[in-house]
């Protein structure tokens, strides 16, 4: 049994070390591109999300490494991803791909079946507490991973040289994806933090003054803010521009959120969310649709300057939270710009909006006018 | 006093049981007039561009409410037991807000029959407190609306009209004696059950588009004057159920449900001639279950038509392609199907014919 499963940012460093402290053979599809794109494209229904696409473009090109296993999480919200899993498998099927797919939740709601399935891939040399400690370690990692991640958000903004920043983050993901105990994963976020803060020192002595950057607010569907490959490199865009971004959601807040059913915080959680939505969406709609409300709702009350929402054409629960946003920009008074991405989506184009988006928010006049950018003005529509 | 009811998406499904509920309570229920161009010009000024059709219709027919005290904008959580409705459907009173007359207020109530009926009766009474009735009243308009609903899903069974259904429903409502559902007029519309067409096409997709007839541009009519139309809605709900088989996991929509069962149902019998699927643009359920059926009716060799529909749906390429469609069906029927078999099968790698 060699096991694969989707990319989703840095995911694959926390599911390869999952697998690996459990002895389970283990592909990592080669990282999301223009070909995983393609090949996903082909098979995925037209009118699908980008995630299934690309996720179907990970397994194939999975299984020219030998991957016969897809592992998948799910969940019976009404977003689509709940259905992944069993979508995937019939698409796969009829093109002709022999996988088997375990999804990853109880089904019908059993938690015997979840331990049914957990037993079948960990087979039975692992030991329940093994799993659960091999949970827990790659639990650590992922909140180390965003740790870095946050760290290397703050950096872009105030390094100077934009080239060495990513070079650090690369470096910082390589560190932790090769540790293997607790110690190793501290000492790795400890001399990224340490090798951050020389350059920045560096930085300052040359600088005359102190530099306080924009803040944008990231918001929208997982999948699209936590792959850089689909969301076109957004944070590392915005960090050239001389914006330090924040998000609303990480990795590890999701993983405590949505897989350890809410035990395990991460490094940020996810959970006080919905209560800043309730003036504006008081129901939950499925996938992070309240949440990308109650985060745009916190990020204004933290007074960031802009926030950007993304998600792929056609995401049901975000365009729900998209219909609700523009009130949430009328009673903050703060400008709100929705990106919408999906396999058409161009380098260029976003980048030139990105910009255009910075320059309005750097405009100092801003704050008397209540002029917004024009996606809000199109949202809101005719007022 | 006057509560006004959107003629669209929840409308098509749901507004026996909502009609019921306000005629027990003595409310009178005002609907807006069926769908016409000014309303989905309204509709599309107010919505976002990504959101679905439906829902722009939705936002069209708030703003044809005139007159009224109080629009009425349920929030369908879930109608049964492990599934929901569409997230749109979820997001719904806060997502159509910018599209309500500032000057009328916004009614809701959240309807969850995932946690049972007593809490649907419990969010109900929610409701009751806001149009000053009492807990006990809400339980009696509650029973008399499943009756109503309960009536028309019956109905459905024995392929009644459902404009006509509607209709009825709707005079019942304006009534001032008591009417039980029974007592409903009971003919049976003539127009479509007694003709007897040599085609049988089934027609897939949602209440809220099949029988939208602005919107599909009168689809089911046009259909129906070629063929005899089995419709998805018409299934009962046991048939449903019975088809659902070959999935490892249930689908958790009941709208997707129904479609899934009910078009499985379609796909196997021998006697449809042919499927037409109507969709719209966006829908993100359609995209799946399209997808789930479209496997299957490949199967089985059937033919199959995909419609998605949008605001700039044009009727003469509408029209074209369903004369293209029923031809096809036509001819293979006369012809038994006489096809090579040699070499691979055209439509392997396509994913809509």
């Amino acid at each position: 049994m060699k096991v694969t499963f989707p990319h989703m940012g840095n995911a694959w460093i926390v599911i390869q070390t999952l697998f690996e402290s459990l002895n389970i053979e283990v592909v990592v599809p080669p990282q999301n591109s223009k070909q995983t794109l393609t090949l996903g494209s082909k098979l995925a229904p037209e009118a699908a999300c980008l995630p299934l696409k690309l996720n179907l473009g990970n397994y194939i090109e999975a299984v020219r490494e030998g991957a016969d296993t897809i592992v998948i999480t799910g969940g019976i919200g009404p977003c689509r991803f709940g259905y992944y899993g069993e979508i995937e498998r019939q698409i796969l099927r009829e093109a002709g791909y022999h996988f088997d797919v375990v999804t990853l939740e109880p089904p019908d709601g059993s938690l015997r079946g979840l331990a049914q399935r957990i037993r079948y891939l960990a087979g039975k040399k692992n030991s329940w507490a093994s799993i659960l400690k091999a949970l827990r370690f790659a639990y650590l990692k992922c909140v180390a991973l965003d740790q870095v991640e946050d760290m290397i958000h703050a950096a872009r903004p105030r390094l100077s040289d934009s080239h060495e920043t990513e070079r650090l983050y690369e470096e910082g993901k390589n560190r932790l994806a090769q540790a293997m105990t607790v110690k190793g994963i501290r000492d790795s976020v400890c001399s990224i933090r340490q090798s951050l803060r020389d350059h920045q020192m560096a930085g300052i002595k040359n600088a005359d003054k102190f530099h306080k950057p924009l803040r944008i607010g990231i918001i929208g569907e997982i999948y699209t803010i936590l792959d850089p490959f689909t969301s076109v490199g957004i944070e590392a865009e915005l960090g050239r521009l001389g914006v330090e971004v924040d998000r609303s959601i990480y990795l590890s807040g999701w993983v405590g959120n949505h897989i350890f059913q809410g035990l395990a915080p991460g490094y940020r959680s996810i959970r006080s969310y919905p209560s800043h939505a309730k003036p504006f969406l008081s129901h939950f709609v499925g996938g992070h649709g309240q949440e990308t409300v109650g985060a745009a709702v916190k990020f204004a009350r933290e007074g960031f300057d802009g926030i950007i929402q993304i998600f792929p054409l056609s995401c049901m629960p975000e365009i729900v939270a998209a219909s609700v946003l523009p009130r949430v920009q009328e009673t903050y008074q703060v400008p709100i710009m929705t990106l919408i991405v999906d396999e058409h989506t161009g380098h260029a184009g976003i980048q030139t909006r990105l910009e255009a988006f910075v320059d309005l928010l750097e405009r100092p006049s801003l704050k008397g006018i209540s002029e917004t950018s024009r996606e809000g003005v199109s949202l809101v529509g005719e007022r | 006093m006057k509560i006004g009811f959107p003629r669209a998406l929840f409308y098509f499904d749901y507004f026996p049981f909502w009609a019921g509920f306000f005629y027990h309570l003595g409310i009178e229920v005002e609907t807006s007039p069926p769908t016409h161009r000014q309303i989905m010009e309204d509709g599309l000024k107010k919505t976002s561009d990504e959101t679905c059709l439906p829902l722009k219709l939705l936002a069209g027919h708030i703003q044809a409410l005139k007159d009224v005290d109080a629009i009425f904008l349920p929030r369908m959580v879930s109608m049964e037991e492990n599934t929901y409705n569409c997230p749109k459907f979820l997001g719904i009173p806060e997502s159509l807000l910018s599209a309500v007359p500032p000057e009328i207020p916004v009614l809701s109530a959240v309807i969850n029959w995932r946690k049972g009926q007593r809490q649907v009766l419990k969010d109900l009474r929610v409701l009751g407190m806001q149009l000053g009735k009492s807990g006990a009243e809400i339980h009696r308009a509650f029973l008399e609306g499943h009756e109503w609903q309960q009536h028309y899903q019956d109905s459905r069974g024995r392929k009644w009209d459902f404009e006509e259904k509607m209709r009825e429903i709707e005079y019942v409502t304006r009534q001032t004696q008591k009417i039980k559902p029974e007592n409903f007029s009971m003919q049976v519309s003539e127009n479509h059950q007694n003709c007897q067409k040599d085609l049988k096409i089934t027609l897939i997709g949602h209440s809220y588009l099949v029988q939208e007839c602005y919107a599909n541009l009168n689809l089911l009519q046009r259909l129906r004057e070629h063929a005899e139309v089995n419709l998805i809605q018409h299934v009962e709900r046991e048939d449903v159920e019975a088809h659902l088989s070959g999935l490892r996991k249930k689908l958790f929509w009941s709208h997707a449900k129904q479609i899934y069962g009910a078009g499985n149902k379609f796909v196997e019998d021998p006697t449809i001639d042919g499927i037409i699927y109507l969709t719209c643009f966006g829908c993100g359920t359609d995209s799946m279950v399209q997808e789930l059926l479209a496997q299957k009716v490949r199967k089985h060799h059937k033919p199959y038509m995909v419609i998605t529909l949008d605001e700039h749906t044009g009727e003469a390429g509408l029209v074209t392609r369903l004369e293209a469609f029923l031809d096809m069906v036509e001819r293979r029927k006369v012809r038994e199907g006489y096809v090579s078999a040699y070499g691979e099968c055209l439509d392997s790698h396509s994913n809509t014919l």
